[in-house]
């Protein structure tokens, strides 16, 4: 017994001078938008503090645009970055509760064109996240703006962002009954918004390739709604193949080479196949129900498209030799339109239940089902490039007309995408790389 | 009279005398030795930090050039200059380039119907979180609370808990929940404020590894600088003078745990 307590007591007088850690699990998380500065970037020469200036506003206006982070009102700041190349005084940032802090210059390089040179600072970590140096014509201002941003974006939130990117899209306008449809194209804040048709004909279902270089789109032109390709750079436009009948509802392949199609024949349509270099068809379905709206996962391995095989629309999903077609989704309502993920990790889609159009997601399999947006009419998504953000057309009950919205995929910062008048059939582009140098 | 054998009723008042005396000691020896320690504390925290930035990460005197970075290369590209309209096969004179004027419409009222859309929404944000069973909590306290996190200390962890979740905000849009758990090695001062703050060793080969990580570990070490100083009880400093495993773990409220 003695012996006992001496063996407790002495374990007793060595544990506890090594007290144990605590442990804590934090396992509830408080989403909130990160509070950021972004001071005007700092010119080098008087002249450029117009454009130190306008990159510091588009870069808060992508980036509070996101939901993700709360850009702080430059008016609220006690400190002024005067020279960013050295470390800025985090505490006066901590002031004003700033937890992440941008400082930036401009200056025109030799030959001519504008570079912006920025670094991210983690105020209470108190180190510098990235530094980088983006330079371009100094034209391009708002893409050196948006480059900036999708640097800030990936850094905190791990993921790619996706600010240096286009809409193409329907732009409406007119009268109800002779409503003038144009295809269009901005940026993805809806800066710069360009029509790319004239109006004469009915255009519809905009698809960017992967080099965002390329739209397929469906249009009235001559008797038939057919499919066409035109191409961004030369404004040139062409009909893809010469089917007798009408094409419609045509996507990219991933790598671009191919495209996926409807194609009408006596009431029923079915999903094709074109190889762009050698015009060679491929039927890949062939039931007497309607397959449309076929889109490519983003290995290009398998289509989900839509049928109506089994009395309403649902999701189906084949291999890309149109092998395997299986449905997936089993969830209520009529369900369409449905759209890869480019991160391949869902489906995005429209669900018409109970009177009402919805977005929704779901994995590949159709499981994990959630309604994302639900509208009186909301319908037609795309993604960002990053899987992250879906794009919809929405139109309310009234005749108000169609617009275009966004969403984060978790169903919050739902809003409003700014276009010139009404517009639907959005379509988000790839991040724009730069071919050259 | 025979000696009876010590019935269980005896054992507790030995182990429990025992107990208070250690304890005693414990708390005697710790609040010594520990009082000279965190006296300096409060001044010598913020001063490293900011010399760690200097000297670490910027390394350069005032006007010298960035330290090189990776430089990115951006030129004029085709696609940045605005289409030229299509060429269309009517012979008709080319249409001028209508740019149309970039009106930015007043936010939409908020109707009836999207206030229901907002309740829906909300609806659906608090139907997500009931998804994972009750009963899987309570299985996590009671694995917890083997070793350290016994029912003395409990209370200490849920209340450093809900001092950090406030500030925590991880990036949840990655697509494997799992990459966003970190776990860091924390140690306070007396104060409550942090003394320092390390990623455990899993956690920084992860995040080197994968982005969402790193950003998990980042936002992790926002929230944990962000909400200092912890209050918490100061005659039990010892108890949680360091927090090690401090766990972010968001999987639970993802529902996919």
């Amino acid at each position: 017994m003695k012996k006992l307590i001496a063996i407790l007591i002495a374990f007793l007088a060595l544990a506890a001078p090594a007290q144990a850690a605590l442990q804590v699990d934090v396992t509830t998380p408080n989403p909130q938008p990160l509070p950021i500065a972004i001071p005007e970037f700092v010119p080098t020469t008087p002249a450029e503090a117009q454009a130190g200036a306008n990159i510091a506003s588009v870069i808060r206006a992508d980036l509070e645009r996101s939901g993700l982070f709360k850009p702080i009102d430059p008016k609220a700041y006690v400190d002024k970055i005067t020279n960013p190349n050295v470390a800025p005084q985090l505490a006066n940032w901590r002031v004003i509760n700033a937890q992440a802090l941008v400082t930036g210059a401009v200056l025109t390089q030799p030959d001519g064109l504008l570079r912006a040179e920025f670094r991210l600072w983690d105020v209470y970590g108190g180190s510098q996240m990235i530094g980088q140096r983006v330079w371009a014509s100094p034209n391009d201002w708002r893409r050196i703006a948006h480059k900036i941003s999708d640097m800030i974006y990936e850094a905190v939130t791990g993921e790619k962002g996706y600010f240096d990117t286009r809409i193409v899209f329907i732009s409406e306008s007119g009268p109800a009954i002779k409503r003038v449809k144009r295809l269009a194209i901005m940026d993805e804040d809806g800066a710069n918004p360009i029509f790319l048709t004239r109006g004469d004909y009915l255009v519809l279902t905009p698809r960017f390739n992967p080099t965002a270089q390329m739209i397929a789109y469906m249009s009235y032109i001559g008797t038939k709604p057919r499919v066409y390709l035109f191409d961004i750079e030369t404004g040139r436009q062409e009909m893809l193949g010469n089917f007798p009948n009408m094409t419609f509802s045509p996507r990219f392949s991933p790598d671009g080479n191919k495209v996926v199609m409807s194609l009408e024949n006596a009431g029923n349509s079915d999903i094709f196949l074109m190889d762009l270099r050698s015009r060679a068809v491929t039927r890949l379905t062939t039931d007497p129900a309607i397959d449309t709206a076929p889109s490519f996962s983003p290995d290009g391995r398998q289509i989900i498209f839509e049928s109506d095989r089994g009395g309403a629309q649902q999701i189906y999903v084949m291999n890309a030799d149109g092998t395997g077609q299986r449905r997936v989704s089993f969830g209520s309502g009529r369900n369409s339109t449905p759209v890869w993920s480019p991160r391949g990790d869902m489906i995005a889609f429209t669900k018409q239940d109970k009177g009402r159009f919805n977005i929704c997601v779901m994995r590949p399999d159709g499981t994990g089902e959630r309604v994302i947006t639900s509208g009186w009419q909301d319908e037609g998504p795309t993604w960002a490039p990053n899987g992250r953000v879906l794009m919809f057309t929405r139109s309310a009950q009234g005749g108000r007309g169609s617009e275009i919205w966004s969403v984060d995929v978790t169903g919050r910062n739902e809003r409003r995408v700014l276009t010139p008048g009404n517009a639907s059939d959005p379509a988000w582009s790839p991040l724009i790389t730069n071919g050259g140098s | 009279m025979t000696r009876t054998r010590p019935t269980t009723a005896d054992e507790p008042v030995l182990g429990f005398a025992v107990s208070v005396l250690f304890h005693a000691a414990i708390v005697a020896v710790s609040l010594f030795y520990f009082r000279n320690v965190f006296d300096a504390a409060p001044e010598t925290h913020a001063v490293p930090v900011d010399l760690i930035q200097v000297a670490e990460k910027t390394n350069v005197q005032a006007m010298a050039p960035p330290p090189p970075k990776e430089e990115k290369i951006e030129t004029q590209q085709t696609p940045i200059e605005p289409p030229p309209l299509p060429e269309f096969q009517e012979a008709e004179p080319s249409p001028e380039v209508t740019i149309p004027k970039f009106k930015i419409q007043p936010e939409p009222r908020k109707t009836a119907r999207q206030q229901q859309d907002f309740n829906a929404l909300l609806n659906k944000l608090t139907k997500a979180e009931k998804t994972p069973p009750k009963n899987a909590k309570t299985a996590d306290r009671i694995i917890q609370g083997i070793g350290a996190m016994n029912g003395m200390t409990a209370d200490l962890a849920d209340a450093l808990k809900s001092q950090i979740y406030r500030c925590w905000s991880p990036p949840v849009g990655a697509p494997n929940a799992a990459d966003l758990v970190v776990d860091f090695d924390l140690q306070l001062n007396q104060d409550g404020s942090v003394a320092s703050l390390r990623p455990s060793l899993g956690s920084q080969a992860a995040a080197s590894a994968n982005p969402y990580t790193r950003a998990a570990v980042d936002a992790a070490r926002r929230a944990t600088y962000q909400c200092q100083p912890y209050r918490l009880p100061a005659d039990r400093y010892a108890q949680w003078r360091e927090v090690d495993p401090l766990r972010f773990d968001p999987r639970e409220a993802m529902g996919v745990r």
